[in-house]
């Protein structure tokens, strides 16, 4: 008779049931609030129209875009800031001859001294309906120059002369990233998904070294790593897409992407090393020692260096969080709940995982003890493997970039958005069915082995 | 620690006894570097000179890294297994490595000098990138150290260490190629001190790993 508590862990118990219906509920509330939250007004773009340089500075003709903002609507008012180097008192100054064209067009006039904090300036607009929207470095002052002394009039007075609006609910509008946004809410959490995957996989790891030959810690293990893996790749495809549309590349170098890369290979490399190893017990002490090394290096790796680097991330050049300015409490009511929801879902999958990975290890067991077995079965061929081939040349066919970026870049960069949730999406099907399939298919072998014990 | 500078100095008088080991490290890195110098002809421009210093060390400190030696066999393995701890047969390999790594690293340079110029390289910053080279190789030999054993472990050889240790020292070649990159465009030796502080941490920091973990390796039967 073998062990019964194996099959016991197979129906799950009512909390884990609560559990994963809540991780639903928050999912499900993730994509209403990720389509449905509409986006605040903004400035998309600012152009320096015309620019006079005289001895005593400059001034400049402003033309300001903005999206779903109100200018010919109501007064505005306009001024540019300046921050300068480290540790300075931010210079303000206040923009004249204020002309709205239309709702989404402004042009006005900034006059600058000769000399100034920085030749870049914060552009922001202020209006009844709209509020304070703004443009980081939107204007970049050509002809003045820069000096970490400079004394400048300053207008700073108009910050008490800001105009409160009653808007709804609403995402912040950032200029490029735009609709995109909301992909804050589908593509960050696949990583922190990931990271506690591997973290479940690093914790088992060590208990596998502490107590030693523990067969069940390590499938428990090896079925983290996979599930995370997935979830890795799922975020470099998600980022790679977004990274096309709002920073130009498919790949860029930065430290966030070095650190992503760095963990999917290692990993990669881990399940690498246990195929290569025949011998049980060798398998368990040695993918343990390999994992615990890769865990604690990447942990120094990507939550320290990235701190010291320049990053296209937001949040990056000293803190590897989300500060204030990138993350306001809209954003925040809908990030924090579509974390916990993926977290749950990620490990839902990690337990379909450790259920297929112990009905593997059951099944060997009753292959081996089965009367009539012969070693050396030929493996069936995986029919899986053939399809992934057939669908790998529709994937690898060469874009048409000039219709691509019309198609992405169209409605403030939404289809980026829906882009990322088709993937993620679709990578999550096609886990689930191939999990599900392959689930079915080793308690039917089980079944027919040990009839007398039925699996499932 | 006494048991420690006794097997380092066993595995050194057993590279002495057959220098054909470390003469093979040898005469890799001159023959990469001679395929290097017949690319390249003449002199590289600094961008070129950096990144080729650094990969021909990567290349020679993976090779180095995972020679295979007397030590390795199963049946040695049985009887230092008997006879010395875990912790000091991994500190005296780690030594070896680095040692080993440390003094390719210097020939390497010196060779380089040699065919193809020290490109932007002079005075203070000449040795300052000689140092970040062997802070380099330092941080390079205890990872890849644990790693190479994990790999001869497994039955599998050089290849293994590749996949198990490139993706681990992806960030130390960031960070000492970003170190070289700083000396070569003429920024001094102290503000880029940061880097080496980095070269440092991660040298001590897999080395403690290392150590802490090796004993769970030694115990694998």
């Amino acid at each position: 008779m073998k062990s019964p508590s194996m099959r016991h862990n197979e129906s799950s118990s009512l909390r884990v049931r609560a559990l994963r219906g809540l991780g639903v509920a928050l999912l499900v509330y993730t994509f209403a609030m990720t389509f449905g939250v509409p986006l605040g007004p903004g400035l998309e773009r600012v152009d320096v129209l015309r620019s006079e340089i005289t001895e005593n500075g400059g001034a400049y003709e402003l033309q300001l875009t903005g999206v779903g903002t109100h200018f010919a609507d109501t007064a505005s008012l306009v001024f540019v800031r300046s921050v300068g180097s480290f540790g300075q008192d931010p210079a303000i100054l206040n923009a004249t001859a204020i002309k709205a064209a239309s709702n989404e067009d402004l042009k006005c006039r900034v006059r600058l001294p000769k000399y100034v904090p920085s030749q870049a300036w914060d552009v922001f607009v202020n209006n009844p309906i709209d509020g304070t929207i703004s443009y980081a470095n939107g204007f970049f002052a050509e002809g003045v120059q820069p000096t970490p002394k400079a004394g400048l009039k300053d207008d700073r007075a108009v910050l008490s002369r800001l105009a409160e609006a009653d808007l709804p609910f609403h995402f912040p509008f950032q200029p490029n990233i735009m609709e995109s946004i909301r992909n804050l809410m589908l593509h960050v959490p696949m990583w922190f998904t990931m990271f506690l995957l591997m973290g479940i996989s690093f914790a088992q790891s060590i208990r596998v070294l502490r107590i030693g030959g523990d067969a069940e810690r390590d499938r428990k293990a090896v079925a983290a790593v996979k599930v995370g893996l997935w979830f890795g790749v799922l975020g470099l495809l998600t980022g790679s897409l977004w990274a096309r549309w709002t920073w130009g590349a498919w790949w860029v170098d930065d430290p966030q992407l070095n650190g992503a890369f760095v963990t999917v290979m290692v990993y990669a490399g881990y399940l690498v090393l246990r195929g290569s190893i025949q011998d049980d017990a060798m398998r368990e002490r040695l993918s343990a020692v390999y994992n615990l090394f890769g865990f604690a290096l990447l942990v120094v790796l990507l939550m320290v260096l990235p701190r010291f680097t320049e990053s296209l991330h937001p949040g990056k050049g000293g803190n590897p969080a989300f500060s204030s300015y990138d993350l306001d409490s809209a954003l925040r009511a809908a990030f924090y709940p579509a974390v916990v929801g993926w977290m749950i879902l990620g490990t839902w999958m990690y337990a379909v995982a450790l259920r297929i990975e112990n009905l593997r290890a059951r099944l060997g067991e009753a292959k081996r003890t089965a009367p009539g077995f012969a070693p050396g079965d030929a493996p069936r061929p995986n029919p899986s493997a053939a399809a992934h081939r057939a669908a790998l040349p529709a994937l690898l066919l060469p874009a048409q970039a000039s219709g691509l970026e019309a198609f992405f870049v169209a409605d403030g960069k939404m289809p980026v958005v829906a882009g990322v949730a088709v993937i993620i999406v679709a990578g999550l099907a096609v886990w689930w069915a191939l999990h599900l399939a392959k689930l079915r298919a080793l308690r039917r072998e089980l079944d027919r082995l040990n009839p007398e014990e039925p699996a499932s | 620690m006494r048991q420690t500078l006794f097997l380092f100095r066993h595995l050194v008088r057993t590279d002495l006894r057959a220098t054909h080991g470390v003469a093979g490290l040898v005469l890799f890195a001159i023959a990469t570097l001679y395929a290097v110098y017949q690319v390249v002809r003449g002199r590289p421009e600094p961008d070129t000179w950096n990144a080729m210093a650094w990969v021909i060390l990567l290349f020679t400190a993976f090779n180095g890294v995972s020679r295979t030696l007397e030590e390795d066999r199963p049946e040695v393995l049985a009887y230092l297994r008997t006879t010395v701890q875990p912790v000091h047969y991994m500190l005296a390999r780690m030594l070896h490595n680095t040692a080993i790594l440390a003094g390719l690293a210097c020939f390497v340079l010196a060779f380089m000098g040699l065919l193809l110029g020290w490109a932007e390289l002079e005075g203070p910053r000449l040795w300052g990138f000689v140092a970040g080279m062997v802070l380099t190789s330092i941080a390079l030999g205890t990872t890849l150290t644990l790693l190479a054993l994990i790999a001869a472990r497994a039955g599998a050889g050089f290849g293994m260490t590749a996949v198990l240790g490139l993706p681990l020292i992806l960030p130390i070649v960031l960070v000492a190629t970003t170190l070289g990159d700083d000396l070569m465009r003429g920024v001094v030796v102290a503000d880029t001190a940061l880097n080496f502080a980095f070269l440092g941490v991660l040298g001590l920091g897999s080395g403690t790993l290392g150590v802490v973990l090796f004993p769970y390796l030694w115990r694998a039967s």
